[in-house]
């Protein structure tokens, strides 16, 4: 758990540099904000050790859900200082990440027929396009826009 | 953690550079497509972690494989975040929300199956088309079929796949699709809510960048969708996919199979 605080914390540092860099949030400013976010992280990481039936990306975003919602005191600071983190500057990292164990792979998909591939890249175009338009002709019946 | 130091200080480096450079975004007539920092820092770990020049071992790719996963989580309670304050919202967009799910279970069956049937593929389509092929759908189809049977392989093989390529080709496609202005915003949203973290980090990523003015809409109903795929999935995958995979596999596969016993590997 001390590991991944380490962990937590030093990946949290990454973002609010790439946050300053990509979009213009002085580190200072967003610090209370990446302290907010690595806090839910581990209560959230802290209820799956207790109760491990419930992933803990679930326990996690129902943490930072609670405590940013009306009924939560102190909820529009939180709020105000959580969005001083833009997502994507979160996101970067995982992709950085992502890239650096990509190599451990590289042997396995060379081994890989062609049709495996094809089919790979049809299986991830039927999920990303059935859920849009499924969610698109609801909100048309809907008459949302 | 010591010796996990490199690992940190490129991504540091990575994140920097890839943050410098910023949103690039190519017309290509029919649409645009969209190149954004979380695409760089990919491209730049995939180059350093690229076998031949041995700059990584197989023990460090590991280590930052599990690290992307506690990053993951850092994104997923910022989105959190985004979801307290505006919970009316989502609330208004159930029905859109629940459908969609079905939308993400029953696309990657309906396309991929016939395909990988007219491709000549035997019972390797079952795993490779059941979902999307994530860690928790391996533990499914490697409980019930085995790890080593043709099932498996299938699975295995997309899985393969997706690390290599799925966040990049998710990102191209969201931006693109996008771009050709006949989806909603908000209904990409959904879609890019898969159910893998750098799948749905890069795809949201891509529509944030193609609508700016929407982008915290965007991470909100990814989240939404994503959140329900993480808690819904595993029981749809056992109760749901895998059967109806199998199925419409014993009924397909005389019909559209090829007829050659070549077995894709």
């Amino acid at each position: 758990m001390l590991e991944k605080t380490k962990v937590l914390a030093l990946i949290g540092f990454i973002a609010i540099v790439g946050n300053w860099v990509g979009y213009d949030v002085s580190p200072i400013v967003a610090l209370p904000g990446i302290i907010l976010i690595v806090l839910f992280t581990i209560i959230g990481l802290g209820l799956n050790t207790l109760i491990p039936k419930m992933p803990a990306v679930v326990w996690i975003s129902l943490i930072a859900l609670i405590a940013t919602t009306p009924i939560f005191p102190g909820n529009e600071w939180i709020v105000e200082k959580t969005g001083k983190i833009n997502f994507m500057a979160l996101a970067t990292p995982i992709l950085a990440y992502a890239g650096l164990s990509l190599g451990k792979d590289l042997e396995s998909f060379k081994k890989l027929g062609w049709r495996i591939v094809v089919v790979s890249l049809v299986v991830y175009t039927g999920t990303f396009l059935f859920a849009t338009l499924f969610a698109e002709i609801v909100f048309k019946l809907q008459g949302r826009f | 953690m010591r010796k996990d130091w490199k690992l940190h200080i490129i991504v540091l480096f990575f994140v920097f550079i890839g943050e410098a450079i910023g949103v690039k975004q190519f017309n290509l007539g029919v649409g645009t497509v969209a190149l954004f920092p979380m695409l760089y820092v990919l491209l730049m770990g995939g180059i350093v972690s690229f076998p031949k020049l041995k700059w990584m071992n197989e023990v460090q790719m590991k280590k930052a494989a599990g690290i992307l996963g506690i990053s993951f989580m850092l994104f997923v309670a910022k989105l959190g975040s985004m979801l307290g304050p505006s919970l009316p919202k989502i609330f208004e967009a159930g029905a859109s929300l629940a459908v969609q799910e079905i939308g993400h279970v029953i696309g990657t069956i309906i396309i991929g199956l016939p395909i990988a049937l007219l491709l000549g593929m035997k019972r390797e389509s079952i795993g490779a088309t059941f979902s999307i092929d994530r860690e928790p759908n391996l533990a499914i189809i490697s409980e019930k079929y085995g790890a080593d049977s043709p099932e498996g392989r299938g699975a295995l093989g997309v899985y393969i796949c997706g690390t290599v390529f799925g966040a990049i080709y998710l990102a191209l496609l969201a931006g693109f699709l996008g771009s050709l202005g006949i989806f909603h915003p908000i209904s990409l949203a959904m879609g890019a809510g898969v159910g893998s973290g750098s799948m749905m980090a890069a795809a949201s990523g891509a529509l944030a960048v193609t609508f700016p003015n929407d982008a915290d809409d965007i991470a909100l109903f990814a989240a939404a969708a994503n959140l329900i795929t993480t808690i819904l999935g595993t029981y749809i995958c056992v109760f749901f996919s895998l059967p109806v995979t199998a199925r419409l596999y014993e009924w397909l596969e005389p019909i559209i199979g090829r007829k050659s016993k070549e077995a894709e590997k």
